[in-house]
């Protein structure tokens, strides 16, 4: 056997070689900006839209109807928007709608075969595509939280201060960290399972509610542990006065053994996001995504 | 195992070993032992032979259940540096949503690692090469089935890749469209590129190469010069369905000495013939010098190449 390089074909008949080894930035922009594009012209994108935007009406519901009944009621207002509508109901509706599809799509559509036979590293693609769904989900979310602040200006005693600013940012932070962990468990069950937003409806909203409501530490398994803690504390504290006395007690006893810090917190579901990013990856690399059974046919 | 790609001239492009592959109790594949060297190479069988499962080991899109393969040197699966080497235009019709032929192309040539300004040179030289140049800014939803599988074509043209697996690129096209994919393909192997095309029609086969792999459920039948098989296959006729407004006057210009028999239906024409090659070459001739009644398709029987693989098999 002769051990000759072989020629490059001629340069004549086709385009112009891609290079001989691009950089991975170079892949992971290629899959960002084609997923980008992707979510952007779904139907998809506005219908989300349009229900993360409807917590912008209730200040200004309020203010209409009642301005001097809920004229305290402001900050709190506000506070009870992004904390039960936002980050609790809205960050993981949104990891459901375009997560759990990032690649679950992909999948389905048989489209999953044009990116596997291409030289681009599975990570780069699985990194890239989130990438994508962060952008998209964090500009509506945080779109919706800056309007909710703002409409909740109509209301009595609240105002754009630096210290409501500083809540603002705050909030915003832990909404997208919030979209960050949903998200990765998202993706992870849109990759190795055939029907990704009913497995996405049972963690994400079955499993995080239960677990979120039985003492000890099973609410350690669940991503709204980690985004309650990272909350401002007086609506923690509100929250708790609200509850009846028997669930009061028990829930300041949990949380004086298993209570997690802010920073814990954010360092957990920054972990937590990469695991679940990285066993992605690895479902991407180990499935055999061009079978009828991996697509549920 | 060393999965470094092998690079040298004379080492096949394609070697299996003890190759087979199952799902769940069906077995798609089965105990394949060939080499496949450079040049264009036909895959040919019936639907269900194995074709594409084949094409998609060779791709690394599945797992061998038993046996190995190796593609230009190196185990496939996951492997960039082979990747990096082999492009794929895909049997099936499955496209992005809500896209041009151009982006569906551009992001596809972008995954080739290309920047956007050679991706978009990419897209423009591979668009022009499958004559989508004019439709290209056009949504795929508004394509022809043709026009699909040429946009599918220059989604694999874009890379440069020395060896292409084309799974059926034939597949949906009017006879002008694969003359156009016949002299293309033959174009990619005078440039010293590999091509291995998978098809159930003989002719289609033997209009881009002499080399063929003969697969027969899950197995390799037969594989050489084609001539050699097409003498297995020609003392069993062949049927052709022809669509076309005129079916008499359209059977009187398709008579040569190896027709059987012609059967009428409303708008269609059914010949059975021991010499496919020389009434596809006269249909040929009247698609291109359009002089006979309009022709709307050509189908080559599947069943009828089934019995034509039974047959075989018998022998």
């Amino acid at each position: 056997m002769t051990e000759e390089p072989i020629a490059a074909p001629h340069a004549v008949l086709l385009p112009p070689a891609p290079p001989e080894r691009a950089g991975y930035f170079n892949y992971f922009r290629a899959a960002y900006g084609h997923a980008t594009v992707m979510m952007v012209r779904r139907m998809r994108v506005v219908m989300a839209a349009v229900i993360c935007l409807l917590p912008v009406l209730i200040p200004l519901a309020t203010a209409f109807l009642s301005r001097d009944r809920f004229a305290q009621e402001g900050a709190v207002q506000f506070r009870m928007l992004v904390e039960h509508a936002h980050i609790t109901m809205l960050a993981p509706l949104l990891a459901l709608f375009f997560g759990s599809m990032l690649i679950g799509e992909d999948i389905e559509a048989r489209n999953i075969p044009y990116v596997l036979t291409r030289p681009i590293p599975r990570s780069a693609w699985v990194l890239g595509r989130f990438g994508a769904y962060l952008t998209v989900t964090g500009t509506i979310l945080l779109l919706s939280i800056g309007l909710t602040f703002a409409s909740s200006t109509s209301l009595a005693r609240f105002g754009v201060s630096a210290t409501n600013l500083g809540i603002l940012a705050q909030y915003s932070a832990v909404a997208v960290l919030a979209l960050l962990g949903n998200g990765a468990v998202a993706v992870f069950l849109g990759a190795l399972t055939k029907r990704p937003i009913i497995f996405g409806v049972l963690v994400l909203y079955g499993w995080q509610q239960l677990a979120m409501k039985v003492p000890g530490v099973i609410d350690f398994f669940t991503i709204q542990k980690y985004t309650d803690a990272m909350l401002p504390a007086l609506a923690s504290e509100r929250g708790m006065q609200t509850s009846p006395a028997a669930r009061d007690a028990l829930l300041e006893f949990t949380r004086e053994v298993y209570a997690v810090g802010a920073a814990k917190a954010c360092i957990t579901l920054l972990l937590i996001s990469a695991v679940f990013l990285g066993l992605t990856v690895l479902v991407v690399r180990a499935r055999q995504f061009a079978s009828a059974r991996a697509i549920g046919a | 195992m060393n999965d470094t790609p092998d690079v040298t001239r004379d080492a096949p492009v394609v070697e299996v070993r003890g190759l087979s592959k199952w799902f769940g109790e069906v077995i798609a594949v089965n105990d394949l032992s060939f080499t496949i060297g450079r040049g264009v190479t036909g895959l040919l069988g019936p639907n269900g032979a194995g074709k594409s499962t084949f094409i998609k080991l060779a791709l690394g899109l599945y797992r061998p259940s038993r046996g190995t393969l190796r593609v230009l040197g190196g185990a496939p699966r996951n492997n960039l540096d082979v990747l990096r080497r082999i492009a794929y235009c895909p049997e099936t019709d499955h496209f992005y949503d809500n896209m041009t032929g151009f982006e569906y192309v551009y992001w596809l040539n972008r995954y080739w690692g290309m920047g956007k300004k050679d991706a978009r040179a990419a897209t423009e030289s591979a668009c022009e090469l499958v004559r989508m140049a004019d439709r290209m800014h056009d949504p795929i939803d508004e394509y022809s089935k043709g026009m699909r599988q040429r946009i599918k074509l220059a989604q694999c043209l874009g890379s440069r890749a020395e060896l292409l697996f084309l799974d059926e690129p034939m597949a949906g096209l009017d006879p002008r469209g694969r003359e156009e994919i016949f002299a293309l393909i033959g174009r990619l192997g005078d440039e010293g590129y590999s091509v291995i095309v998978s098809s159930h029609i003989l002719y289609e086969i033997e209009r881009v190469t002499d080399n063929v792999v003969l697969m027969y459920n899950g197995s390799i039948l037969a594989r050489g010069r084609i001539h050699e098989i097409r003498d297995l296959i020609d003392e069993h006729p062949h049927t052709i369905t022809v669509e076309t407004p005129d079916p008499r006057a359209l059977s009187l210009q398709l008579l040569h000495p190896g027709a059987m028999s012609v059967e009428f239906e409303e708008g269609k024409l059914t010949i059975r013939t021991r010499d496919p090659a020389a009434c596809y070459e006269k249909l040929n001739d009247m698609v291109l010098e359009n002089n006979g009644p309009a022709i709307k398709s050509i189908r080559c029987a599947d069943d009828d190449l089934q019995s034509v693989f039974a047959y075989l098999v018998e022998k």
